[in-house]
């Protein structure tokens, strides 16, 4: 029993910290995200040459940002919730609601992921472009999809993980992780 | 098959469900179109998401949505946006309230720079809610003059929906842009005036700023007005960076980036942490807006999928009532459709349905665009399901609840409303001005 | 008395447009044509999927039909491109029809569509595109360095001309030609740049259009298709034929109406092109053969027609 539990735990914190590197990882893309779009700007203004590639190219920076952060939010418990009812009950109720809510996510998330595989599959076989000048390759982003969702498929496992643990023994499964830097800065007024 | 209303009614009762148990409201919303959506349709409903993914995230439109949050960030994080509210401070600061005042003028501001709904709110709450907070205002005056504020993206142009509108219904951009100046200036008036008479009657809503001790030296007088002008002139920049055709709007967002980093250079506020740190938060805060997005919006393809606009076109036809009691009919019709769909989709939906039924009772078609306008500016944040609840909730720091943003907004959505019915009740407000600066 | 069909039909224009007025009419002749054993819903742009999602839609069987416009799907099918018509390409019916169904791209394309699981449907044609300026162009040299919003096919035109193609959202060209952005953007035709409003931020029409005619075919799901029985199938194939011809008849009284209606606001025309001008636009068109053929099988396939043709 104590080993499962190891093990368990063990495949929580790997989880955490994965999701945690490609969080951070993807902050990277922000800066090269307006770099892109600036760019754009700066060459067919002053230059009076727009480019072929910052229209395409800024989408897909766009995609990999918002698929991505998506399991790192959940890590955060950043995503959006009514908390009305919520922040009421018990933690003990909190995370029976949690059993009901991530298991409803991990169901969208599960048919999200088997359509990026599907169309990554599809777009290598009929070779999907984007339909601009340019014709960049769309495998790349249904792979990255994937990747996406199998990230929040993980991350919302692991929490459920620790939610059932919760909800029977009334403790958390692992000690809550050292909040992030985005809360610690929260301003309290 | 299931009739539509039944369907309906069962989307709604799951919503309210998943939304009282504390679901993440995006990911919930797609569990729910695809659970439903197996039992009614069959795995083949499955194939709405690689489509839906693709409309969203290649979406020219949407990319503002980043661009303006990193902005915001990059103020926020390198001091600038305090520069600028410190320096408002110094001007009008003997006034109750006077930073909410600012922050309403720097919101209709923003409002000049961007095209939609997420990229008003974010932007004015990563901007300007912090400084309200630290300085001891009510959360909820603060939460809602945020809310109120950055909803005026989409009624002061440029305006996507209103673009939108135009083309659906065939009527000229310029009239919808110019027609929204006169009630744009009365909601920020309004919201003006609510703010002075609500701090008067309830001095603690906005404390005064504690008199320093040590009364500021005319040197840091002038460093104060130094960096406050310099950080409008970040606004002045991208504003200039739209009218003089350098960039479009949705690029400006970039232009404020760089610009932003520039002025934390001259600041001497730059360091590569705060870019990262910023591009750390922006990034959350767009994963969690885009993943909304997404399921709202293959939640609401399955629903149109089914045939909802059908319901609402069939529901509409022969109705037999007065024609204001029509205007009326559909204002209500959108505000209940602010509870499924963003605005974009309400656009689509109810101008091509709604606006010939106006137009042939004799409605001026400029007019009820504008009201479809400041409808959806309404129904976009009435809870407990609008896309700018949700948006204000991201920006917000986390002691903020759901709560809080509810309770917050009913005040102004009121004065909205309002604004709502005096446009209705006297159509000259829109069309006067067009009239006056366009011939014919 | 349930249909013994239920079809979804997705067209790319918007719920009470004139177009999308066309293909209610064809939803409506499948139904009444059948007997009602066909039922038909209409969805209109951004009714369940935006209008660059009909092809993959209708591919996974989401939709079962779909009115596409092939520059939304280059991207998963190249040849629909060269199916549209290529810049420079004739605007002559009689000559397209020949050209579709007796000089073989009728069944090159319904391979190249019918190995996406698509059924292609007989082709309809609509109006021409034309390209708007702020600034009147006098001569053929007028384009160079201007910014056209011009996707694709037409952006790769009008850079053999010396024009600089911009790729823009479609809600953003009229703030962007109102500020200055760009200098011209085209429209799918004189419809949309009406609908657009572009005649408020800039005037001046070029006379000679970057497509004469466009081709554009309904698609259908293979494996729905295929579960129709005979007769059903020669009732939608004999009501996509009338719709063809309500096309024809009505996009170009909308055309004139659409000019009409521009000119009233102030639209003008630049000046007519040069014999020299004329013959500078035709070879940029011929240009892009070479670099369509080498897409993929299907746009040789068609192009060599072409150049059969041309001998
Ligand atoms: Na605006
Ligand atoms: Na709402």
């Amino acid at each position: 029993m104590i080993m499962i539990m190891t093990a368990i735990r063990r495949y929580c914190l790997g989880v955490h910290a994965l999701v945690a590197f490609i969080g951070n990882s993807v902050s990277y893309l922000m800066p090269v995200l307006a770099f892109v779009v600036a760019f754009e700007v700066f060459s067919r203004y002053i230059l009076d040459s727009p480019t072929i590639w910052a229209y395409d190219t800024s989408l897909f920076i766009f995609g990999y940002i918002a698929a991505l952060g998506g399991a790192y939010a959940q890590q955060q418990r950043a995503h959006i919730n009514v908390d009305i009812l919520y922040n009421k009950v018990s933690a003990r109720t909190k995370s029976i609601f949690n059993l009901f809510s991530f298991a409803l996510a991990m169901f969208f998330m599960v048919i999200v992921c088997k359509m990026s595989i599907g169309k990554f599959e599809e777009a290598l076989e009929f070779n999907y472009r984007r339909q601009s000048e340019w014709a960049p390759h769309m495998h790349h982003y249904w792979l990255m999809m994937a990747v996406a969702s199998v990230l929040l498929i993980l991350q919302l496992s692991s929490d459920w993980i620790d939610a059932l643990h919760q909800a029977i023994t009334g403790k958390p499964l692992i000690e809550k992780p050292l909040e992030n830097e985005s809360e610690e800065e929260g301003i309290a007024p | 098959m299931i009739s539509i209303e039944l369907l309906t009614a069962i989307l709604f009762a799951c919503i309210i469900v998943s939304f009282a148990l504390g679901a993440p409201v995006g990911l919930a919303l797609g569990g729910i179109a695809m659970g439903i959506g197996y039992m009614t349709w069959g795995d083949a409903l499955f194939n709405v998401i690689p489509t839906t993914l693709e409309s969203t995230h290649f979406s020219f439109i949407l990319l503002a949505i980043p661009l303006y949050i990193y902005m915001g960030q990059l103020l926020t994080r390198s001091g600038i946006g305090d520069a600028m509210f410190n320096a408002s401070q110094m001007l009008i600061g003997r006034v109750r309230g006077s930073l909410a005042i600012s922050v309403i003028v720097v919101c209709s501001m923003i409002g000049a720079m961007v095209g939609i709904i997420g990229a008003g709110i974010m932007t004015s709450g990563s901007i300007a809610l912090r400084p309200m907070l630290e300085r001891g205002y009510d959360k909820r005056l603060a939460l809602g003059v945020i809310m109120a504020g950055g909803g005026l993206g989409i009624l002061i142009p440029p305006s996507i929906p209103m673009i939108m509108f135009a083309s659906s219904t065939q009527n000229s951009v310029g009239r919808m842009f110019i027609g929204a100046l006169i009630p744009a200036l009365i909601t920020v008036v309004l919201l003006i005036a609510y703010v002075v008479i609500s701090c008067k009657l309830n001095p603690k809503r906005a404390p005064m700023d504690v008199v320093p001790e040590v009364q500021p030296t005319p040197k840091e007088k002038f460093l104060t007005a130094r960096d406050g002008l310099l950080s409008l002139l970040l606004i002045v920049a991208v504003l200039g960076s739209i009218i003089m055709g350098i960039a479009t709007p949705t690029e400006s967002g970039a232009i404020g980036v760089v610009g932003a980093i520039v002025l934390a250079i001259f600041f001497k506020r730059f360091k590569p942490r705060m870019v990262q740190k910023a591009g750390m938060q922006a990034a959350l805060l767009v994963s969690v807006a885009m993943w909304i997005i997404v399921g709202a919006s293959v939640f609401s393809n399955f629903h149109l999928l089914m045939g909802v606009q059908n319901m609402v076109a069939g529901f509409t036809q022969d109705l037999g009532l007065p024609p204001i009691m029509v205007i009326m009919l559909f204002q209500l019709i959108m505000l209940l459709l602010g509870f499924i769909i963003d605005e974009f989709i309400i656009v689509l939906m109810c101008a091509p349905i709604f606006t010939p039924i106006a137009v042939s009772l004799g409605y001026d078609p400029i007019w009820f665009g504008i009201l479809m306008i400041l409808n959806i500016e309404i129904a976009v944040q009435t809870p407990p399901y609008g896309f700018a609840l949700f948006y204000l909730k991201g920006i917000a720091p986390p002691n903020i609840t759901m709560l809080d943003i509810y309770k917050s907004i009913t005040p102004f959505v009121l004065l909205k409303l309002f604004v709502l019915i005096i446009v209705m009740m006297f159509p000259e407000l829109v069309t006067w001005l067009p009239n006056q600066l366009m011939d014919g | 008395n349930a249909a013994d069909y239920n079809w979804r039909f997705a067209n790319l224009y918007s719920r009470g447009s004139a177009f999308g007025a066309v293909y209610e009419d064809l939803a409506k002749n499948i139904e009444t044509m059948s007997d009602g054993r066909i039922k038909v819903q209409v969805l209109y742009d951004g009714e369940g999927v935006g209008s660059s999602g009909i092809f993959g839609a209708v591919k996974t069987g989401l939709i079962t039909m779909g009115a596409t416009f092939q520059s939304l799907n280059a991207g998963e099918l190249p040849a629909g491109l060269v199916e549209i018509g290529l810049p420079g390409g004739t605007s002559d019916v009689g000559e397209l029809t020949t050209l579709f169904q007796e000089k073989g791209w009728a069944p090159i394309l319904k391979e190249a569509y019918g190995a996406q699981g698509l059924v292609w449907l007989d082709p309809y044609i609509q109006p021409a595109v034309y390209v708007i300026t702020k600034k009147p162009i006098n001569s053929i040299e007028d384009f160079q360095g201007l910014k056209i919003r011009a996707p694709g096919a037409y952006g790769k035109f009008l850079r053999n001309l010396g024009a600089s193609p911009v790729s823009l959202a479609w809600s953003e060209i009229y703030t962007s030609l109102s500020t200055g952005v760009i200098d011209g953007s085209i429209g799918s035709n004189m419809i949309d740049h009406r609908d657009g409003n572009h005649v408020e931020v800039a005037k001046y029409m070029y006379p000679l259009p970057l497509a004469g005619a466009q081709v554009l075919p309904i698609i259908v799901n293979k494996s729905a298709w295929n579960k129709l029985p005979t007769d059903l199938k020669a009732i939608v194939k004999a009501a996509t034929t009338v719709h063809a011809q309500e096309q024809m008849t009505k996009s170009r009284l909308w055309e004139s109406e659409a000019i009409a209606d521009m000119e009233a606001k102030g639209l003008q025309w630049s000046p007519e092109p040069s014999a020299a001008d004329k013959a500078a636009w035709k070879a940029a068109g011929a240009k892009l053969w070479d670099e369509y053929a080498a897409a993929d099988k299907y746009s040789k396939e068609l192009i060599d027609v072409l150049r059969k043709e041309q001998k």
